[in-house]
């Protein structure tokens, strides 16, 4: 699988502001979900990606081109921007219609009311943009967006303002079009939306690439931060002394039935407590690996910096 | 020409439309005002004098209209909807020039319809009107090569701009003679006096040092229309479009 775009030694600053630090990372096709908390550089990386800015430092390539050099890469990518602005007083057809006539398509009425369809916009399309909710704004720009048929697709914050049936539908679509083997880059602040859309997570914080991989990749990556594990069981006391005394076991906490085990190996935890149970006699009812979500992921790398 | 469409219409809003059209018109109320009891053999000075003095107010609608052609699309965070196109740069430059001229020759037509209306109404005649539309002409042409690409470059296009009409075009040029040469409405003047036999004494103070002349105003103003687009496509080439 070739790489979709190719970001190398990136860096992009504004003044004595450093958006983007030396930045390198590669894109291939499928979800790939870009992870940060407001001011990370997302925003301004997603832009350098487009070409509607230029690298301080650096270079990027999209499909092998620089997109700054050459302006035919555009029937290759489109981009859904953070701002919420559209034009106000083109109705949703007409927006989307213009997209298609300025990226040079065949037959793009046919082609506006196709991919209006797919974001599931038709009965809206005819009224002005200015009307529309912030998710119906989402949506329209996603239907222009892909009325070029782009192979990459950069979205950014795509599923604010959208309301769970929109967003449901939203992340559907990203998923199926990654599938169909576009190279789909969704930044989102919002956790749980990264964790239902992305096969891969980059997570960035102050401009740096904090980690890459899926979500248990990236937790595994963060060798220096315990994990926690909660485990269900009839005999919490006796469990509790049997786990401290092994290597990988930091402390424990009773906490009524339940044993909260701090470990730096989650792997071997989970390949000794059978055998606890088995040669000590302790039923296990539940283990639950309590920080596994995205969210501590993210927090760690955050308060790790 | 699809961007270009667009760029016009969203820069031709009906309430700024009306507006300008407002301003533009002016001149010909002031000079239906000056030349209400004037004799007829004066009616060309006082014409020519009137909008050598008071077509400013041109100047500023077009100003308003040329600096928004793109200005309005970075400040609204939408232009990442048409520069994200397989368009060239230079393509894109003309055809932003393009719904820049396109809005200020509107305007700048409606201004010397009003005036030439004027004119008609206190007994002029409509050869004399119809060689003042060069000056409208010229000064749309010219004023967008230069205020399209500032409105894409200067987030304050508009005081930019203000101060070169009003600072440069109306101060420094009187003290220094070579800015003058850089007057676009000295330049547009010029051309229109090279058409116009009775031009006025003030408006051939208000031209100088020009010399009248079309050829040397149209070589002029296509030097600065090269310009702006030269500049243009670099600024769109080179500088961060957001």
């Amino acid at each position: 699988m070739t790489d979709a775009v190719v970001v190398t030694n990136l860096s992009k600053w504004f003044g004595l502001k450093v958006a983007v630090s030396e930045l390198t990372i590669t894109f291939r096709p499928g979800v790939t979900g870009l992870l940060g908390p407001n001011g990370a550089g997302k925003t301004t990386l997603l832009r350098v990606i487009a070409g509607l800015q230029r690298p301080s430092q650096g270079e990027v390539r999209i499909l092998g081109i620089d997109p700054r050099k050459d302006t035919d890469i555009y029937r290759r990518i489109s981009l859904v921007p953070e701002d919420e602005s559209v034009y106000d007083r083109l109705t949703g057809r007409e927006f989307v219609e213009l997209a298609a006539k300025l990226a040079k398509i065949d037959h793009p009425i046919d082609r506006a009311r196709s991919v209006i369809e797919t974001v599931a916009l038709t009965e809206a399309a005819d009224r002005a943009l200015g009307g529309f909710s912030k998710g119906m704004r989402q949506r329209a720009k996603v239907a222009a967006a892909l009325v070029s048929d782009p192979e990459i697709l950069l979205l950014d914050e795509p599923l604010n303002g959208a309301d769970p049936v929109q967003r449901a539908h939203l992340i559907t679509l990203f998923k199926r079009l990654g599938t169909e083997g576009k190279t789909l880059l969704v930044s989102s602040h919002v956790l749980t939306e990264v964790e239902r859309v992305s096969d891969r997570v980059v997570a960035m914080v102050d401009g740096r690439l904090a980690a890459v991989g899926d979500v248990a990749t990236i937790r595994a990556a963060m060798t220096d931060k315990p994990r926690r594990i909660y485990v269900d069981t009839g005999n919490p006391r006796k469990l509790a002394a049997a786990l401290i005394a092994g290597p990988d076991v930091l402390g424990v906490q009773v906490d009524g039935d339940t044993v909260h085990v701090e470990t730096s190996d989650a792997a071997g935890l989970a390949r000794r407590l059978p055998a606890i149970s088995i040669e000590q006699e302790i039923p296990i009812t539940k283990v639950e690996p309590v920080d596994e979500s995205l969210e501590s992921v993210f927090r760690y790398l955050v308060e790790g910096r | 020409m699809t961007l270009a469409i667009h760029l016009y219409r969203r820069i031709m809003r009906r309430s700024r439309v009306i507006g300008l059209l407002a301003l533009s018109a002016v001149p010909g109320l002031v000079f239906w005002l000056s030349a209400f009891d004037a004799d007829e053999e004066d009616l060309t000075a006082i014409y020519s004098d009137v909008l050598a003095g008071v077509g400013y107010t041109f100047a500023i609608a077009a100003l308003i209209l040329t600096t928004a052609t793109l200005r309005d699309e970075r400040d609204s965070g939408t232009l990442p909807y048409i520069y994200m196109r397989p368009l060239s740069r230079l393509s894109m430059a003309i055809q932003s020039l393009v719904a820049g001229t396109a809005a200020a020759l509107v305007i700048g037509i409606g201004g010397w319809a009003a005036s030439a209306i004027a004119l008609l109404a206190v007994g002029g005649d409509f050869d004399t009107a119809l060689r003042s539309l060069s000056l409208f002409v010229a000064a749309g042409f010219g004023y967008a090569a230069i205020f399209v690409p500032l409105g894409y470059l200067v987030p304050r296009a508009l005081l930019v701009g203000l101060g070169y009409i009003l600072v440069l075009e109306t101060i420094l040029a009187f003290a220094v003679e070579g800015l003058a040469q850089l007057s676009i409405w000295r330049i547009s003047l010029s051309i229109y006096a090279g058409l116009e036999d009775g031009f006025g004494e003030f408006a051939q103070e208000a031209m100088s040092p020009v010399t009248p002349g079309v050829g040397g105003g149209v070589a002029k103003l296509a030097g600065v229309l090269v310009l702006g687009l030269v500049v243009l496509t670099w600024a769109l080439r080179r500088r961060d479009a957001l």
